[in-house]
């Protein structure tokens, strides 16, 4: 299959999706909710490109979507940027002690969320349900409800048989593993606190307690130790 | 019941029904849709078969049983055949009277339909507006049919159109019929059906399992043409599935209906049993070797099944995800086969293509937009229901000509197309042409047909609110984008409806919506962001309204608004508050309350025109509180009792001069509020009264002397001074103010300067300007009036229109009916004739000063406009009038009267009274480097009072025309606020804060009987002098609520101001202590 990518015209296998066809080429495409061994889900949208040309435009997920003769595909347009900026803004105020949402959005250059923290554990890529379904075979856990009130959990909340606690979920959770443990830690961060970045939503909230003293005055806010996130 | 075997057996017993002999008996028809059965057309139809039966009258008369006939607001009725007869709003005693006249031919004129506030009635239903305008192709069919009798569908040449393929099945003929129609999905994208088609049935090849999919989901909320199509007819729908089956190469179909639609799913079963038996549906259709069956899925309560990737899903069982296309369901859908879903109203329309002819079905409708569509017409009209338009219909048409337009007297705003995916169309694009292209460019959709008709009492920003939340909730939650994006839209949403925005959440708000737009994979993401993007694109004003000025001029936000009757106070005056101390008979802490935000209490207290009233929630089906009569009780206690009749002057005078052009309401509640903030005030009056309006225009029997005396002394006690006979441009000039060391002026100098009818010999002896007749008749002066009085007035059609704010009018509508009132106190005239152009229910001046002219023997004349004044020897001898009709509706939102020819008459006069429009008198402002408007008004900066010249402010009648009292006593208050800010060397800038009481009071308890009497007891009526006693004297005619009354009055309150998160907390505290008390006793 012929297509472009950001000018360069390359021959991919056709059950290629334009997610591999970039990476093929080497083009940085973050993702969050791909995983090379699992089913790709579509769902966290920070993979999305532009294709098409003009007025017929319209953005997709590239890990989704398989290529096509002739397709024109823009991975880093000012659209899609704009794009990827702001679903991370919305998944770092979901999740704000995320390290690889905040490694991302290092790299993205994202410097202020302008939301209220929800302080949750899970951003519902739906990788822990599919390598429970795909790869361990335990078929345990999948997504209930919709809307606000969706969650991941067993069926009806029961505890479960098919679990094998394999650990496979914690292992490739992007949330809740990992999780910024404050700029003094051994363990290397994004150093986002470092940098010069205006105060985010925190000033709606008082009960943080930032570690370098700095209140509301750096970019990364770690909760104190009292305050335990709730599952 | 037959069955058929063959195409031959098909098309004779087809022939067989449809010639059958016909009884001409009339027939009775009735609406059962859901809506129809919600309103009782059970009841009616029990009652209809009882009395047939026992009036031994089935030969005499038929009753049709339909589904959903698209007349909701009208339901239940009654269509009789063969006149078409329509009887709207039925209750059971009718219809006995109904099927009896019916029988014999009758027709009951008082019970046919009429337009609201009409008394023409419609003799059928081809003259009535809503049905005449429309062009009901597909839902007219539902007239026809008993959705559950498939020989009923076969009568109305039901079934055609299947015969005509079935007897040579060609899909290329079909889909090529289709293609050439231009058929476009009903269902909201609009994708051409026939194209679809034709991918579907090139997918695979001839032994590939194809499926058909119906989809009924219609999860728009207030949308439900496709509920009715299933329920009224459901056999069109099967008919069309069978032809799109044969083109497609489909075996097995499903319809996948929502589970809240109980009816559409009880009629669709029993048709598709009906015609499995008939024979055609089922293996090896009437021996041609197609098979074609149809099952019922039904959908689970999930608006995101409605897309076409989630549906699928859900018939595999599986979670309603939607998927990325491709690969597209006509490829790859259920269970991996190729898929075709359509809408039901698309299938509808495909049998009526078939049995036209594709190039007569493209007679209607528009290039790119092809025949018909339905559209659920509900809001704020007077018909609401189902209407079927052909595309090309502008939005002007629908709503006023089919919707009959708005009831009462609000006026529309915004039409919502395309439920909660859809956006707003305001008022000023009504007349853009309906059609898919046309609404996505202005910032809406089709969708599914839903159209929700807004008016000023919709809050844009709640409507985005409420759009957007339900959308979160019904978001499958699969897309980050969307799941969180609806999330976070209706979390500051609600915080902007709550007083709580900040001006930055509205780019945040533009940038999430159109990531929304872009990133969201399915379309109830793209989509979920169209009610704020449209709402921030045409009202962006009431969005910044609520962040910086905390105000919802529809006055919805509870939040924002605490009670609406505070709220709609120009001056904030803490109604609540004062009304729940009445109750309590806590009369000097009301008073308080009242004079806190109001130096001309016992003024207002008699002659405000009292908004709060017109806002009162009491008033929502009910009376409102009789707010200015309270008000007025408690003044005059005060007065009685001798209390607060001061207020102390400042005890820091900070000697800073301040002077002020004017002494009526604006300037001396502008002077009295400087004057508590220290400030050296002077104010100057060129008149000997002071008070402006308040001592010369309006009667003393309206506000007596000494009434307006106490205001002015609890006013002159701040410690202003007030020089009378001082005339701006002869006395001094503003150059002269400000050489005299003051700082700043105020100037509120009015607007009582009578303009000119615009008539010749207008200046003849007898013709009297308005505004100087009203004050020389108040301040007792000599005044020449003949016997025959004439007063014209209430605004001027050779006036600009566009300057007639309503408040202007209603001023001098009162004015108008204070001279009429005022002359026939004072002289003896023989008559006194008020001639206004509009009519009794458009007449701004309050009802009881209309009322109270009538009882005391002034005649009105209504409809009527000065033509010609007839002179002789210089004076006055008589005037001839036009009548007027109503005609279209003006910016005022009501209908501009226009001239009916030859309609002159003359009525003799030897006095003419012309009180309409003043303008300001500026001829002493000229030169002072102050700007104006055309119509002589001051332009200032409305925040703020400031003038182009730095150091003057104006305010009052100067600036906005005649208007009201309290709006100048409102427009004073801002301007001492900015006089201050300006003085003490701060920004000059409007503060806002949110409407709330300074205190809560305790609820009112009321024992059983109290509650019983007050559920029933309406609004007290304020004791007036008879009639009698009001000749030739000027005795105030409203007499003041005695106690009792007004404390009862005052327990009807609502209480509004509860209501807020604050309220709701003074209350729980209160229940807390008062069960602290009871354990402490």
């Amino acid at each position: 299959m012929n297509i472009k990518i950001d000018g360069i015209r390359v021959d991919v296998p056709e059950d290629f999706t334009i997610l591999e066809a970039a990476r093929f080429l080497g083009l940085d495409i973050p993702t969050l909710c791909y995983h090379e061994g699992l089913s790709a889900w579509g769902g966290c949208r920070l993979c999305v490109v532009e294709i098409g040309e003009g007025d017929r435009k319209k953005m997709v997920t590239s890990c989704t979507y398989p290529v096509e003769e002739g397709l024109v595909v823009h991975t880093s347009s000012e659209k899609v940027v704009k794009s990827r900026k702001m679903i991370l803004e919305l998944l770092i105020a979901q999740c704000p002690t995320s390290k690889t949402l905040q490694d991302l959005a290092s790299k993205m250059g994202l410097s202020q969320v302008r939301f209220t923290p929800k302080w949750e554990d899970c951003i519902y890529c739906g990788l822990c349900i599919r390598i429970c379904n795909e790869q361990m075979m335990g078929k345990a856990i999948g997504f209930v409800s919709r809307g606000d009130k969706l969650k991941i959990d067993t069926p009806f909340d029961k505890e479960s048989d098919d679990c094998r606690r394999c650990g496979g979920c914690i292992y490739i959770c992007p949330a809740c593993t990992m999780r910024c443990p404050g700029p003094d830690h051994d363990i290397v961060l994004c150093n986002g606190c470092y940098n010069n970045l205006q105060p985010t939503c925190t000033s709606n909230e008082d009960n943080y307690n930032c570690w370098m003293g700095l209140k509301y005055e750096c970019g990364t806010c770690v909760r104190d130790e009292e305050s335990q996130i709730k599952k | 019941m037959k069955q058929v075997s063959s195409i031959e057996d098909l098309i004779d017993f087809r022939k067989l029904i449809m010639t059958q002999d016909e009884e001409q008996i009339p027939c009775l028809v009735l609406c059962a849709g859901t809506g129809g059965q919600a309103s009782g057309s059970n009841d009616i139809m029990r009652i209809i078969k009882r009395h047939i039966i026992e009036h031994n009258l089935h030969d005499k008369i038929a009753l049709r049983v339909t589904g959903c006939l698209g007349f909701c607001e009208m339901d239940p009725f009654i269509i009789v055949e063969p006149g078409n007869q329509v009887y709207p709003k039925l209750e059971m005693e009718d219809v006995p009277l109904i099927i009896d006249a019916a029988v014999r031919g009758k027709v009951i004129e008082e019970k046919l339909y009429k337009e609201p506030e009409s008394i023409v009635n419609y003799r059928s239903q081809e003259e009535i507006p809503f049905f005449k305008n429309q062009t009901r192709t597909i839902l007219g069919k539902n007239q026809m049919v008993d959705p559950i009798r498939i020989y009923n569908y076969i009568m109305g040449d039901g079934y055609a159109a299947f015969e005509k393929v079935i007897s040579n099945p060609d899909p290329e003929w079909i889909i090529n019929e289709i293609k050439e129609a231009e058929l476009r999905g009903r269902g909201g994208a609009g994708f051409p059906t026939g194209v679809k088609w034709e991918i579907a049935r090139k997918a695979g090849n001839n032994s590939t399992q194809k499926y058909l999919v119906c989809n009924a989901d219609e999860g728009d909320p207030g949308a439900y043409m496709d509920r009715s199509l299933l329920e009224g007819n459901p056999h069109l729908i099967i008919e069309g599935m069978l032809i799109a089956g044969i083109a497609i190469g489909a075996t097995k179909s499903f319809i996948y209906v929502r589970s809240e639609y109980p009816l559409a799913l009880k009629h669709t079963l029993i048709a598709i049993r009906q015609a499995r038996f008939l024979g055609l549906l089922g293996e090896n259709i009437l021996g041609t070797g197609i098979d074609f069956d149809i099952e019922i899925v039904r959908g689970a309560g999930a608006f995101v099944c409605g897309e076409e990737t989630a549906l699928i899903k859900s018939i595999e069982g599986k979670m309603a995800h939607p998927k990325q296309r491709p690969p597209y369901p006509v490829n790859q859908g259920i269970w991996g086969q190729p898929t075709c879903i359509n809408n039901v109203e698309t299938l509808a329309n495909v049998p009526v293509i078939i049995s036209k002819g594709a190039k007569e079905y493209k007679k209607v409708g528009i290039p790119g937009s092809r025949g018909t569509k339905i559209f659920s017409l509900v809001g704020k009209i007077k018909n609401t229901g189902l209407v079927e338009v052909p595309f090309g219909t502008t939005i002007r048409e629908i709503v006023y000509k089919i919707g009959g337009g708005p009831y009462g007297d609000a006026r529309l705003k915004a039409v919502q197309t395309g439920g909660p995916s859809g956006g707003c169309i305001p008022e000023k694009m009504f007349d853009l042409p309906i059609d898919y292209e046309s609404l996505n460019k202005a910032g809406s959709i089709m969708g599914s047909g839903g159209m929700i008709v807004m008016d000023e009492h919709t809050c844009m920003v709640d409507i985005a609110r409420y759009f957007t939340a339900f959308l979160q909730e019904e978001s499958c939650g699969k897309c980050s984008i969307c799941r969180e994006g609806t999330q976070r839209v209706t979390e500051i949403l609600t915080n902007i409806t709550q007083g709580r925005g900040k001006i930055e959440d509205l780019n945040l708000l533009e940038e999430l919506g159109q990531v929304m737009k872009d990133a969201s994979m399915c379309g109830l993401g793209q989509t979920a962001a169209n009610p704020l993007l449209a709402t921030l694109r045409y009202f962006k004003e009431e969005y910044i309204e609520h962040i910086e000025k905390k105000k919802c001029r529809a006055v919805v936000c509870k939040e924002i608004i605490s009670s609406p009757c505070q709220f709609s106070c120009p001056i904030d005056t803490e109604v609540p508050v004062y009304i729940a101390l009445i109750a309590h008979k806590r009369y000097e802490e009301a008073l308080q309350i009242i004079k806190k935000d109001n130096p001309f209490a016992s003024v207002l207290a008699r002659v405000c025109h009292h908004p709060c009233e017109s806002r009162c929630k009491a008033g929502e089906g009910g009376d409102p509180i009789a707010i200015r009569d309270l008000k007025r009780f408690v003044t005059d206690y005060g007065i009685q009792h001798r209390l607060c009749l001061t207020t102390d002057p400042p005890e820091k005078p900070n000697g800073i001069k301040v002077a002020i052009v004017g002494s009526g309401p604006a300037g001396l509640t502008c002077g009295f509020y400087l004057s508590k903030k220290g400030y050296e005030v002077t104010v100057f009056e060129k008149e000997k009264v002071i008070g402006g309006m308040l001592a010369m225009g309006i009667p003393e029997y309206r506000l007596p002397r000494d009434i307006l005396e106490y205001d002015l002394d609890y006013i002159r006690s701040a410690g202003m001074e007030i020089k009378a006979n001082a005339a701006l441009g002869t006395d001094y000039t503003i150059d002269s103010l400000f050489d005299q060391g003051y700082k700043a002026l105020f100037l509120a100098t009015g607007s009582h300067k009578s303009l000119n009818l615009g008539l010749k010999d207008e200046h003849v002896e007898g013709v009297l300007p308005g505004m100087k007749a009203l004050s020389s008749l108040n301040l007792g002066e000599k005044i020449d009036l003949g016997t025959k009085v004439g007063i014209i007035g209430g605004g001027n059609t050779a006036v600009d229109a566009a300057r007639r704010i309503l408040r202007a009018e209603a001023s001098e509508s009162v004015a108008m009916v204070d001279t009429a009132r005022s002359v026939l106190r004072t002289t003896t005239p023989e008559s006194v004739t008020i001639f206004y152009r509009r009519t009794l229910d458009e007449i701004p001046a309050y009802e009881e000063e209309v009322e109270g002219a009538a009882e005391e023997g002034i005649t009105i004349e209504f409809l009527t406009a000065p033509k010609r004044i007839i002179a002789e020897n210089g004076k006055l001898k008589a005037c001839e009038f036009l009548r007027m009709k109503l005609g279209e509706v003006d910016e005022s939102g009501r209908r501009r009267p226009v001239p009916i020819e030859g309609s002159e008459f003359t009525v003799e006069l030897d006095t003419l009274i012309v009180s309409i429009s003043e303008s300001p008198d500026i001829s002493f402002l000229q030169d002072t480097g102050l700007e104006f408007s055309k119509w002589d008004t001051v332009i200032i900066d409305p925040e703020t009072c400031l003038t182009k010249r730095p150091g003057i402010f104006a305010g009052g009648d100067l600036v906005t025309g005649p208007n009201t009292v309290v709006d100048a006593v409102a427009s004073g208050k801002i301007a001492a606020e900015s006089i201050d800010m300006y003085l003490t060397g701060k920004e000059v800038k409007r503060e806002y804060k949110i409407t709330r009481p300074s205190k809560y009071v305790e609820p009112v308890e009321f024992s059983e009987d109290e509650m019983d009497e007050l559920l029933t007891s309406g609004r007290t009526k304020m004791p007036v002098l008879s009639p009698e006693k009001r000749k030739y004297n000027l005795i105030e005619v409203s007499q003041g609520l005695p106690e009792k009354m007004a404390i009862q009055e005052a327990k009807r309150c609502l209480r509004c101001e509860l209501e807020t998160e604050e309220g709701k907390l003074f209350l729980e505290k209160l229940q807390e202590n008062n069960a602290l008390k009871e354990v402490q006793k």
